[in-house]
């Protein structure tokens, strides 16, 4: 009997606790710096030493570099960059292993679409996708 | 007039459950009420992450073991780093080591959180599951802001972690074990003395200490029948051994019994989180110097950790190669389920739920 | 309504009669509506959540629009269904439902029909909703809602027991089954019948809450054991009659726990009786439904076999118990 009296209490007083609901979506979720969101991509800072797409565990990273325009400059320039949201699992370790901070992640989340086609997300979409930049990077 | 001719009938809990324990499937045999056999059918979540692992290197292997139990993935990915580290021969820095187990034994109240409430929703109460939720909303916070991510951290690396603690985290994580403290006396308040909840849990499921040791039971089951191991006592691993914590253990074997186990646990994991954060050291490294290339010396090795569901072990054989060519964890999950058909032959279906709850499986971890 | 049921059927006499029915009728639905709403809601701010509050201003329309999605949904029946009885099981659960609500007294004049034997006529007539969740499990001809509506039936049926016998020593006490004449008792003695009858009002609300289906005895309900409940066939406007019959049940039992043990429209203080009498049965009434909602937010489920031993090894003795005590002291004193 005592036990129910004391369960009883309990759920009363919680009753006029503060509540815990967060108005999502009406107001939107901050999340912390560091949290791994969609990926933003920065064509001009890309060296293509395809070492994010050697280190990504589900291997969703597609990339294809090309020869500067200025022949004078060494190296590759970025062509093609296509990441498969549908296999990437938004574990931080392509931005973990890029020299030159060419991808990095956003504070982003909301990637729920109505297709699959439009998942696969290319060097446009990532470059425009700057709001929200992780401001730590190891 | 002779005897009554019954017949069996064949149910099939089927893999869509109410309880959230996951995709597992029980095909029952009953008689009546009573169960005559029970045929657990898994492999509705394997990934084969096994497999996938020989085909990557260490580091790369870390987000895969998030997922295995996916409601301890710090402690997950302790048991990989710890194998690779041990086969290593590697040394780890104070600092990471402290955060190590702070990180660990905050993962452990989340997964016992979320036990207490998944079990008492299966019971029919439908509130200590959002108590229990909203505690762990703000461990679940701690670890956004210390790792990035809510659920498969990501966290720990070989020979250290990935990153140091933010500003003001250490002072957050004290205020949280102080708040939760008192908590936790609330959860008793509004379950522990509840008769309704102590019918249904009292002298349901027992199981004996030989039982438990034939089927390789561990963890908080294999404590409720008498026998005392607890990995972080018996072999102790990372600093566990400068800790003083008790291992709580009962005799009766029943639901109760390891109902009041977890709570315990909590409790201990909360003594613990009080020593480890006032001696977090203010400087040190997070993450000790290892080679580039992670290469495992040839041969092989088996390490084991104290997970909140039993005993996490990790076997690695290596050629030498950055690789592995064979990983396998043994999974406490796959292992405890085991002792399920023994235990409810002979008893009735309403008790099936409560000793299923009991048990405390993730079916990601039962199937890896 | 005295005077008017006394008088020969006229028709002004006829259209005061089908209007009363139909404005009860509006007012129980009305009340089915936001006793939803608010069980959501209160059972949400137990939970440290808010309830709905998308649809509509505040989620008041919540139920609304959860009537409306159930109204709109294909009619299904299975193939090897019993069709005629499949179609007849919710309206003989669902329509004593409503016939129960004319012996109900709001106050001393408010009352439909004075009926000499009004706690009976109750009784009697909600056991028949038992006959309509049996009909539907057999028609369903599924061996999960047969169980389920077996055990259902098993549960309603073992509970009824106790439940008229915590009433007569009520009854003994008043020496009238009408329920106005209850209530004047009350008001007679002075105080409610439920601090002399204290065993009696225990075991009623127990058995209420059992005769309701409610937690911590919601097994008929609850899905997450094994066996769905009678209802599992049912979709749709049929589905929404059943949970319509339980919510009515709630407001004839809410209403007949406040008649009986809580003194229906007394003021607790002679002192307050300026205050109309329907204001403190609202009151009271709506204090019982919040203790049922507060049970349901509380409380762990009952297990089946625990649950028939409450019924007849604990609620029927102490009953027996508590009618012999109230006659030797009726007796005595």
């Amino acid at each position: 009997m005592l036990g129910f009296a004391k369960g009883l209490s309990y759920t009363l007083k919680s009753m006029t606790k503060k509540k815990v609901t967060s108005r999502y979506p009406d107001e939107p979720v901050i999340m912390p710096d560091r949290f791994r969101g969609i990926q933003h991509f920065d064509p001009e800072k890309c060296i293509v030493c395809n070492q994010c797409a050697r280190i990504c565990p589900t291997q969703c990273i597609n990339l294809v570099g090309k020869a500067p325009s200025d022949p004078a400059k060494k190296g590759k320039v970025i062509d093609t960059y296509d990441i498969n949201f549908e296999i990437c699992i938004l574990c931080d370790l392509c931005t973990e292993v890029c020299p030159t901070e060419a991808i990095v992640m956003t504070n982003n989340f909301e990637l729920a679409t109505f297709s699959r086609d439009e998942l696969f997300k290319d060097l446009k979409w990532l470059d425009a996708n700057n709001t929200n930049v992780r401001k730590e990077q190891h | 007039m002779g005897a009554l001719r019954t017949e069996e009938m064949i149910l099939n809990l089927g893999p869509q459950h109410p309880s959230t324990h996951g995709v597992l499937r029980l095909v029952v045999t009953l008689d009546g009420e009573t169960i005559k056999h029970i045929d657990p059918v898994i492999g509705y979540l394997h990934r084969g992450t096994e497999k996938i692992a020989e085909d990557l290197n260490y580091t790369q292997i870390i987000p895969y073991t998030d997922r295995m139990d996916y409601l301890s993935s710090m402690i997950n990915n302790y048991n990989l780093v710890h194998a690779v580290e041990t086969a290593m021969g590697l040394e780890i820095p104070e600092r990471a080591e402290y955060l190590r187990i702070i990180v660990m034994e905050l993962q452990r109240i989340a997964s016992h959180l979320v036990w207490f409430g998944t079990y008492l929703l299966d019971l029919g109460a439908m509130s200590p599951f959002l108590y229990a939720f909203r505690d762990r909303e703000h461990i679940l916070r701690l670890f956004n802001e210390l790792s990035g991510a809510r659920l498969t951290y990501n966290y720990m690396r070989v020979g250290g972690l990935k990153w140091d603690v933010t500003p003001g985290w250490i002072e957050r994580t004290a205020e949280f074990v102080s708040y939760f403290k008192k908590e936790l006396e609330g959860y008793h308040q509004l379950v522990s003395g509840n008769r309704i909840f102590l019918n249904r849990v009292r002298d349901v499921g027992k199981i004996t200490a030989e039982q438990a040791i034939n089927y390789g039971m561990s963890g908080v089951i294999l404590r409720s029948t008498g026998v005392k191991w607890d990995l972080r006592k018996d072999e102790p691993y990372s600093i566990y051994d400068r800790f003083e914590f008790d291992v709580p253990v009962s005799t009766d074997g029943d639901c109760l019994a390891r109902y009041h186990l977890r709570m315990e646990e909590m409790k201990q994991s909360i003594r613990i989180l009080e020593q480890a954060l006032p001696q977090f050291p203010a400087e040190g490294e997070f993450w000790g110097k290892v080679p580039r290339v992670l290469k495992v010396p040839a041969g092989e090795c088996y390490t084991r950790i104290e997970a909140p569901r039993g005993e996490l072990g990790c076997y690695l054989y290596s050629e030498g190669k950055d690789k592995p060519y064979r990983l396998k964890f043994r999974r406490p999950s796959f292992v405890n389920l085991s002792i399920l058909p023994e235990l409810l032959i002979g008893d009735t279906v309403s008790n099936m739920i409560a000793v299923l709850g009991s048990i405390d499986i993730v079916l990601g971890e039962v199937d890896a | 309504m005295n005077q008017f049921l006394s008088q020969p059927l006229s028709l002004v006499n006829g259209s005061v009669f089908i209007l009363s029915g139909v404005i009860l009728l509006g007012v129980v639905l009305g009340f089915v509506t936001y006793a939803i709403y608010f069980e959501r809601k209160i059972i949400g701010w137990m939970q440290f959540r808010i309830g709905p509050n998308r649809t509509g201003p505040l989620g008041l329309l919540q139920t609304v629009a959860d009537v409306l999605k159930l109204l709109l949904k294909e009619d299904i029946i299975p193939a090897a269904a019993d069709k005629p009885l499949f179609i007849l099981a919710p309206l003989i659960a669902f329509t004593p439902a409503f016939a129960v609500l004319a012996v109900i007294p709001f106050t001393e004049s408010l009352h439909f029909a004075d009926m000499g034997v009004g706690i009976l006529y109750y009784i009697a007539i909600s056991g028949i909703t038992t006959l309509g969740v049996l009909t539907g499990a057999w028609s369903s001809n599924n061996k999960y809602s047969l169980m389920g509506g077996m055990r259902a039936a098993a549960q309603m049926i073992s509970y009824e027991i106790p439940l008229i016998m915590s009433l007569v020593g009520v009854i003994l006490m008043t020496g009238s089954l009408n329920l106005v004449d209850i209530v004047k008792k009350q008001q007679e003695m002075g105080v409610w019948f439920f601090i002399p009858q204290i065993i009696g009002f225990c075991i009623f609300i127990v058995a209420s809450l059992a005769e309701l289906s409610r937690t911590p005895f919601d097994l008929p309900e609850s899905e997450s054991e094994l066996v769905a409940g009678y209802h599992t066939e049912y979709t749709g406007f049929r589905m929404a009659f059943f949970f319509l019959a339980e919510y009515v049940y709630m407001f004839g039992m809410a209403c007949l726990t406040t008649l009986i043990f809580l003194g229906g429209w007394l003021p607790p203080i002679a002192f307050l009786g300026f205050i109309p009498g329907i204001v403190w049965f609202i009151i009271k009434f709506c204090g019982v439904i919040f203790f049922l909602i507060w049970l349901r937010a509380t409380m762990p489920r009952i297990r089946a076999d625990q649950l028939m031993q409450l019924g007849w090894k604990v609620l029927l003795p102490l009953a027996l118990v508590n009618i012999f005590l109230t006659a030797l002291i009726k007796a005595l004193v």
